[in-house]
């Protein structure tokens, strides 16, 4: 297991290496150049003559690719250009809220499409089972942004039931600590079940035939000639096997939950690095758009990593392979 | 108790499928006697394994349907029996082996603990017992290292071994019917025969009867003490093995027996083989299903003929109008193919005619 | 054996009608062609039919629509009260907005931009991955290892945020600078799809037969490997439709896609969900554009996939 986890984790160095080449070169590409992305508008032309000598963007790419990457690992990420701080203080405000939202809405998913896709595999071709299977297909077709809005309008707007936008109610002290975290619970409710909804979709549909693929293993008919009741059968037997593959499509789609995330955020005004992002990008703040990028990008390779450790945990032939 | 531990009387199994429904298995009738090695014959699809599923009730449901007849067992009849008793049953009373050792396993749990799960459900041992057992058990089928081994995972067992593991998980609990649905066809030649040897011998020794099914007539005639010949759904044949092999009675197992590649036979002559395919079991004929591929056949194969002993003997019984031993029968059998032979010749040469012409 | 001999057999038989001894019947029977039986396949699909139909109505209703439905999608009314944020009348069918421009008129030039952006940026996606995967397939090792690390890199970068960046520094709003943005980033699924095929296909016996014939490289990639991959490249096709669907209306949500005077059903919904109190049909008819034919696109892309399963078995 040791060696496993040890050969993927190798395996991601050359792909964390080659993003932050594809980081640097998009840093060229952009407008204005690295200029534009690295000096704040507001600077003086004397720190700016600075930070290029330290930059060394007089240096031929190879050299200022590489004190880019030493600085970035460092979490130098430059400034912002709003609000002149450091990129890093500006993204770690927001991390919190968006860390919350992102695994409320990841285990709300998880456990909902789990239970789902269990239902409606074990009931295949039921009413139950075309019901849900109706409705993931409009889950699939439904852009997150779309729902967000729906939901919004319908729940915040119209029925005035959620609170439609923010994190907070604003305007109001709470004494009690935790009267401030019921009502912050209260936001959440809204862009947490949206983003849950856009991947429970797609995901229920993927065990609900793993599923019916596990169920019709040979194995599964071993266990009921052991005498194996249907419980045991369907969560020691079938749901741990069906379980497996899920795993990998998970992981596959940890890019678009960071994506969903950020249109969530966007759509309530949820201060997360969502909406930051989305701010910034109105503002053209490339600094803060860059290193969220590659946070980004470090957050899908070691997600899909530890994905791949889970995977050898679950599966013995992988783990011993 | 009566004189059988098994009794299967007129089984009829259907599966339902959406051009009506599969007679599987059609009026199936045999029994076995405690301790008795009973072989089940004939080609893929004739029936058998979904008569051993049958016994266990592992048909897959909703498309599986018990039509009617009952299986006694132990005084029970099993087609009647709760889930909740049938389930009693499996693992504790009846073991099953299948075909693919490979896919017949859990993948992800350690072999230890799939032996140990019947002996938990049934005899309510502890986990430490369990584990205990399955390592007495491993080592029993014949698996070296047993007590390192408990911890392993399929993938890590060759497919003779993984066979030697389910048969350990049949015989846990000691059930008094072992039935086992091809147990060798999956494995390399070398292995079967080993196969073979440990399922005869764990049996004999703990008087377990078996029920043997396989298209394999080699592997009946070593270890069966008597041989079922079924074909569509119906039990055409069934002696004992000695009489069966010695002489057969129904132009069925003569083409079974004749379709054995033999060793003393002349190196270039042509493989033997039964003309044709089984019927299709949704519209069965309302005869004898054979009919269609039978040299033998008459007009009045067109009605079923009952299953009856052969004259002069009680255990031996056929499902056959014809006596295929008179020389007048087999004249004309042999005329009959003769002719197919022709036809054949000639429609084959229509169909390389049309595909040149494109 | 002599045929005076047999004539004399069967005179000998006895008085009893002999049964129809079966033959082989599989070499007399007539076969459908693969491809006869795969669309037979679909067509017994209903729901894959409908979603079918659906797109093509669709099709018709913004490219054709136009020829009969005569009214400028950018004509503002905006002096008369009474046909700005008007509900669906006759006049208006799917009702105006707050300038008093005709909200069905609107929905067929943004459904054509919209479904344009689908379709065009697929193609230019499949050519991209298709000839990417190929070229790793085909030619293996470093050249592999390099496309498919780059392949990679794309796929660790959030699809979203990479597009946000991209779209709202380098394109101008146009739904040509769109199309190309988001086919960009739309080939990694086909790319190594083509290159599983050709891996697994490239060393099997019918290739290197052909090769020995002296067939180029050229010719063994497009004509003999690439057709074994058609159907799940045909199946992706369909469901990249409607990925870059909603790929460009959450670009032109935020503001970053495509912008006006241009019309899509994505900057549709941006401006009319500021009037949703007022008048909620603004956004539900593009919504609903959306959610339709990207629901239909997945019930086609789904009734192929079961079309072309070579492990169905035919019923």
């Amino acid at each position: 297991m040791g060696r496993y986890i040890l050969r993927r984790t190798l395996q991601a160095i050359p792909l964390l290496f080659l993003m932050t080449i594809a980081m640097f070169v998009l840093i060229h590409l952009l407008p204005g150049g690295p200029d534009q992305v690295l000096f704040n508008p507001h600077q003086t032309a004397a720190a700016k003559a600075q930070l290029r000598a330290s930059l060394g963007l007089d240096d031929p790419a190879p050299v200022q690719y590489v004190k880019w990457v030493t600085s970035a690992l460092t979490g130098n990420f430059g400034y912002s250009f709003n609000t002149n701080e450091p990129v890093t203080t500006v993204i770690s405000r927001a991390f919190p809220n968006t860390l919350e939202l992102f695994g409320a809405a990841l285990l709300l998913a998880l456990v909902i499409a789990i239970l789902l896709g269990v239902i409606s595999g074990v009931k295949q071709g039921t009413a139950t089972d075309y019901g849900l299977t109706i409705l993931a297909y409009a889950g699939i077709a439904m852009p997150v942004f779309l729902l967000g809005l729906l939901v919004d309008d319908i729940f915040g707007v119209a029925l005035k039931w959620f609170p439609t936008s923010g994190t907070s109610s604003v305007a109001v002290t709470f004494t009690n600590p935790f009267s401030a975290f019921v009502d912050h619970l209260w936001y959440l409710v809204l862009p947490m079940t949206v983003l849950a909804i856009a991947f429970i979709a797609g995901w229920s549909r993927y065990l609900r035939s793993s599923m019916i693929e596990t169920v019709k293993q040979d194995y599964m008919r071993t266990a009921r000639a052991k005498g194996v009741g249907p419980v045991s059968l369907l969560f020691r037997h079938a749901l741990r096997n069906a379980l497996i593959p899920l795993i990998t499509v998970v992981a596959l789609d940890f890019g678009s939950v960071a994506g969903g995330a950020a249109i969530t955020e966007g759509v309530f005004a949820w201060h997360g690095m969502g909406l930051l992002f989305l701010d910034s990008l109105g503002r053209r703040d490339y600094p803060v758009l860059i290193a969220m990028l590659m946070i980004g990008a470090v957050f899908v390779i070691v997600f899909n990593l530890l994905a791949d450790i889970l995977y050898g945990v679950m599966d013995p032939r992988i783990r011993y392979s | 108790m009566g004189e059988y531990l098994l009794e299967v009387q007129d089984l009829k199994t259907y599966f339902k499928v959406k051009a009506g429904r599969v007679r599987a298995v059609n009026g199936v009738s045999f029994a076995v006697k405690p301790g008795e090695k009973v072989g089940v014959v004939g080609e893929s699809g004739c029936g058998k394994s979904v008569t051993a599923l049958s016994i266990m009730r592992l048909l897959p449901q909703p498309a599986g349907e018990y039509a009617g007849g009952s299986v006694l067992f132990d005084d029970q009849d099993l087609l009647d029996v709760s889930e909740k008793e049938m389930r009693k049953i499996r693992g504790a009373k009846i073991g099953m082996i299948f075909q693919d050792p490979m896919t017949c396993l859990n993948p992800t749990m350690p072999i230890g603990k799939q032996i140990g799960e019947a002996l938990r459900i049934h005899l309510k041992l502890d986990k430490d017992e369990a584990q205990k057992r399955a390592i007495s058990l491993l080592d029993q089928v014949g698996i070296p290292a047993a007590t390192e081994r408990i911890n392993s995972y399929p993938h890590q067992f060759s497919g003779g071994m993984r066979q030697r593991v389910m048969i350990a998980i049949a015989l846990a609990c000691n059930p008094k019917l072992l039935i086992a649905d091809e147990p060798t066809t999956a494995l390399d030649v070398t292995v079967q025969a080993q196969i073979l040897e440990l399922i005869n011998g764990v049996c004999s020794e703990f008087g377990t009867a078996v029920i043997l099914i396989t298209h394999d007539l080699g592997v009946v005639a070593g270890m069966t003490d008597r041989v079922i010949v079924m074909y569509a759904g119906k039990v055409m044949e069934t002696a004992t093995t000695d009489e069966l092999f010695a002489n057969p009675v129904h132009p069925y197992t003569l083409g079974l027996l004749a379709s054995v590649p033999r060793l003393d036979e002349q190196r270039h002559s042509q493989l033997k083989t039964i003309e044709g395919s089984p019927p299709d079991l949704v519209k069965p004929p309302t005869g004898c299903p054979f009919m269609p591929r039978c040299a033998f056949a008459r007009a009045i194969c067109r009605t079923m003929p009952s299953l009856d002993p052969v004259a002069g003997t009680s255990s031996h019984l056929k499902a056959c109008w014809v006596d295929v031993t008179d020389p007048k029968e087999q004249a004309y059998a042999e005329r009959r193919r003769q002719a197919r032979l022709e036809r054949m010749q000639a429609a084959m040469k229509d169909v390389v005619l049309t595909s040149e012409e494109k | 054996m002599d045929i005076s001999e047999r004539l004399n057999l069967n005179s000998a038989t006895e008085e009893e009608v002999e049964p129809y001894l079966e033959i082989v019947t599989e070499l007399v029977e007539k076969r459908r062609s693969q491809g006869r039986i795969i669309f037979d396949r679909f067509v017994r699909n209903r729901t894959a039919i409908v979603g079918a139909a659906f797109i093509i109505f669709l099709f018709l209703f913004c490219f054709a629509g136009p020829l009969i439905w005569r009214i400028d999608p950018n004509l503002n009314n905006v002096l008369d009260v009474n046909s700005t944020l008007a509900p669906p009348t006759i006049a208006h069918p799917f009702g105006t907005d707050d300038v008093g421009r005709d909200t069905m008129a609107r929905f067929m030039s943004g459904g054509r931009v919209s479904l344009l952006v689908g379709l065009t940026s697929m193609l230019m996606s499949l050519v991209f991955g298709i000839s990417i995967g190929a070229i790793a397939g085909y030619y293996g090792g470093i050249i592999d290892n390099i496309l498919m690390r780059f392949t990679d890199v794309i796929l660790s970068v959030p699809l979203y945020l990479l597009l946000f960046v991209l779209s709202a520094s380098f394109t101008d709003g146009t739904p040509k600078s769109v199309i190309i943005l988001i086919a960009l980033f739309g080939w990694t699924y086909a790319a190594r799809l083509v290159r599983g095929e050709f891996l697994a296909l490239k060393e099997r016996e019918f290739i290197l037969a052909s090769r020995t014939i002296g067939a180029k490289d050229f010719r063994l990639m497009f004509r003999h490997i690439l057709p074994n991959a058609a159907g799940p490249i045909i199946v992706n096709a369909t469901l990249l439709i409607g990925i870059n669907i909603i790929l460009e209306s959450v670009l032109s949500y935020f503001n970053f896609g495509i912008k006006p005077p241009d019309a899509s059903w994505g900057n549709m919904i941006s401006t009319g969900q500021v009037l949703f109190a007022l008048d909620p049909w603004l956004i539900l008819f593009p919504a609903a554009g959306i959610f339709l034919t990207v629901l239909c696109l997945n019930l086609v892309g789904d009734g192929l996939r079961d079309a072309l399963d070579p492990y169905m078995t035919e019923r």
